[in-house]
């Protein structure tokens, strides 16, 4: 078989590559899109992903785990009390106003107050063991080093959280919280911060291990079934990951907005790789007609106008993905919050796919020209 | 009963138009291109149709081989009727029975002149290697075999001419049909292109039907039909100059 698709491809690329950038960039524009919102809004369930609990009890309805409310110290019995959860540990969560040395102004900051002990749950995947046992000091804090210039310190310095001094002992790193200041403190710290008379001396949440972490779902099913020691939900630590996010994603509108956007470079891009298509198939419509006229079917003409669409998407996603990789790699040594998953890689690229067929279903319809009694003149 | 009819005598006509009438509707101007036309065209002949620009020769050549529908009357192909034909089943006789060539050459640009013969080809189901051998045996048949793999922006106007006709030959057509084959082509690349059609005729027993205003074509065809205003004026065999020419053709 003479590669008719692909030998016109080679041979014209300079009339196929727009189809091809077209491609490309859409492609890299729904990567970096989807990474960049992943990013962005997986920091909103930081608190959960940075840390090793199986499970999290909280305040009934929680949306988002910014938005938890003082629970009841039994909750923590009742989960002490089932067989297959291992380790209970508090988390408090307080929502503060910092003032820092330098006139940085009133700077909405959220407390983190954990348990310091070296093998503590919270935030373990975000704090090293030596820097947690920073915090054992009182009135110490930990700070993001992505957020030390809007809060307008270093190491060392002293601050005023809802006017309490403190000191920060140490910076971490990947803590980037949303709409506000991420600070992790002891949780005998964060007792001290907290000015809200109403939670006094309660905790926001309770985090558990499980001996069985895939038995997870099933074990939170089990204990958000009863109300004897106050409100409290359990969820999953997955679940309630998720949750936050959607709730940021929905909250603040970015969900909407980047469908809508992903929208429109589906649109501008199926626009240009259609027409480019098109005008490759209308400049070879003569041959494509004599072909025609010797017999060879319309559908088989159709195969090669796909069999281009075919390979212009294809190398599109080539250079998307070699682009975007590079990039996503710049991302990150700049601590720009990016995040991609396999599975949402895989949506965009297929969308890209799409898009070029699409393309080539409308150049297509542009094959009708091709009537070889018109070669007759 | 086409079927008796084709073998029923020793000439038996390749093509039949059977009271062909065709008329094209351009606004509110209804004009006849075809007249009721009778016509048989006889294997292994070079058929000429000439006549003046618009006289309805090339909408003929359209109807007998089957690229367009006529308004009326009928059209034996190799025994096989042809109106009635679906798009497809059209597609297929042509794709089984016939070669064109045009004017223009309407060679891909991305492919060698192989690749050009070798294409339908390989849609006629042909093997892989017998796709290859027949297409090198047309080039070489139109005197191509050294410039095979060369792409239609390296060849000439005559060479790239050659290489259409060796697409429609190598499919070894029973009918060719051509349409001012010689139009775009100096005079010795129109000589070439006349000499080898009126070969493929000859040796081929292929049914050549060839539509041209070009004075050079009427003494190489068996045989010349004037048309004007969609009717056949005159159906003569030309004289001397087919047979100066056969005697020529062997060195040709």
């Amino acid at each position: 078989m003479v590669a008719l698709a692909r030998k016109t491809l080679i041979h014209e690329w300079r009339r196929f590559l727009p189809a091809v950038v077209a491609v490309g960039f859409a492609g890299l524009l729904q990567l970096l899109q989807a990474a960049l919102v992943l990013g962005i809004f997986g920091s909103a369930s930081v608190y959960i992903t940075g840390s090793s609990a199986d499970l999290w009890a909280g305040y009934p309805g929680t949306q988002s785990v910014n938005l938890g409310r003082p629970i009841s110290e039994d909750v923590a019995m009742r989960l002490r009390m089932d067989p297959d959860v291992t380790r209970v540990e508090p988390f408090r969560w307080v929502d503060a106003d910092w003032r820092g040395p330098r006139d940085t102004g009133g700077v909405s900051v959220f407390v983190s107050g954990i348990d310091t002990r070296p093998d503590g749950m919270m935030f373990s995947r975000a704090l090293p063991p030596a820097l947690r046992a920073k915090l054992n000091e009182p009135g110490a804090v930990i700070v993001d080093k992505a957020d030390i210039d809007s809060l307008g310190v270093n190491i060392g310095d002293t601050a005023a959280i809802n006017g309490q001094r403190v000191r920060v002992v140490g910076v971490s790193s990947g803590l980037r919280a949303l709409g506000g200041v991420n600070i992790v403190s002891s949780l005998d710290t964060a007792r001290v911060l907290d000015l809200d008379p109403e939670g006094a001396g309660m905790m926001t949440y309770f985090v558990a291990k499980l001996r069985d972490p895939s038995k997870a779902t099933m074990i939170a099913k089990r204990l958000s079934g009863s109300d004897a020691f106050g409100p409290y939900t359990v969820w999953t630590a997955k679940e309630f990951a998720r949750q936050s996010q959607l709730y940021w994603m929905l909250d603040t509108g970015a969900g909407a907005g980047v469908l809508f956007l992903a929208g429109i470079v589906f649109l501008v891009g199926a626009v240009i790789t259609s027409q480019t298509l098109i005008a490759a198939v209308i400049g070879s419509i003569r041959e494509y007609a004599t072909l025609n006229a010797l017999g060879v079917g319309r559908g088989a003409l159709r195969k090669v106008i796909m069999e281009q669409a075919f390979w212009v998407g294809a190398l599109g996603l080539v250079c998307s993905i070699v682009i975007g990789i590079v990039l996503l790699i710049i991302a990150r040594n700049r601590s720009v919050p990016m995040e991609l998953h396999p599975l949402t890689a895989a949506i965009c690229l297929l969308l890209s796919m799409a898009l070029a067929i699409v393309s080539g279903l409308a150049a297509m319809r542009s094959l009708r020209r091709a009537d070889p009694a018109s070669l007759l003149r | 009963m086409a079927a008796a009819l084709h073998t029923s005598s020793l000439r038996t006509p390749a093509l039949q138009a059977r009271g062909v009438r065709k008329s094209f509707v351009s606004g509110r101007v209804h004009s006849t291109v075809l007249h009721d036309l009778w016509l048989d065209v006889h294997a292994g002949e070079l058929t000429l149709i000439s006549g003046p620009s618009g006289c309805g020769k090339s909408t003929l050549l359209a109807i007998l081989s089957g690229l367009q529908p006529a308004d009326a009357g009928g059209v034996l192909a190799l025994g096989q009727e042809l109106s009635g034909l679906g798009m497809r089943e059209l597609e297929y006789f042509r794709l089984q029975h016939t070669g064109f060539v045009f004017q223009g050459f309407n060679l891909f640009p991305a492919l060698t002149a192989l690749e050009q013969v070798e294409l339908p080809l390989t849609y006629m189901g042909l093997a892989k290697g017998m796709a290859r051998r027949r297409a090198i045996e047309s080039l070489e048949e139109v005197g191509l075999g050294p410039r095979m793999r060369l792409r239609p922006a390296e060849l000439s106007g005559g060479e790239k001419q050659r290489v259409a006709i060796a697409r429609a030959l190598a499919k070894q057509p029973e009918l060719l049909f051509a349409d001012e084959p010689t139009s775009a082509l100096d005079a010795a690349n129109g000589q070439t292109v006349i000499d080898i059609l009126h070969r493929i005729a000859r040796t081929h027993g292929t049914t050549v039907l060839c539509v041209s205003h070009d004075p050079r074509l009427v003494g190489h065809a068996d045989r010349v039909l004037a048309m004007e205003d969609g009717r056949i004026l005159s159906d003569h065999v030309p004289s001397s100059p087919p047979t100066a020419s056969e005697a020529k053709e062997p060195s040709a």
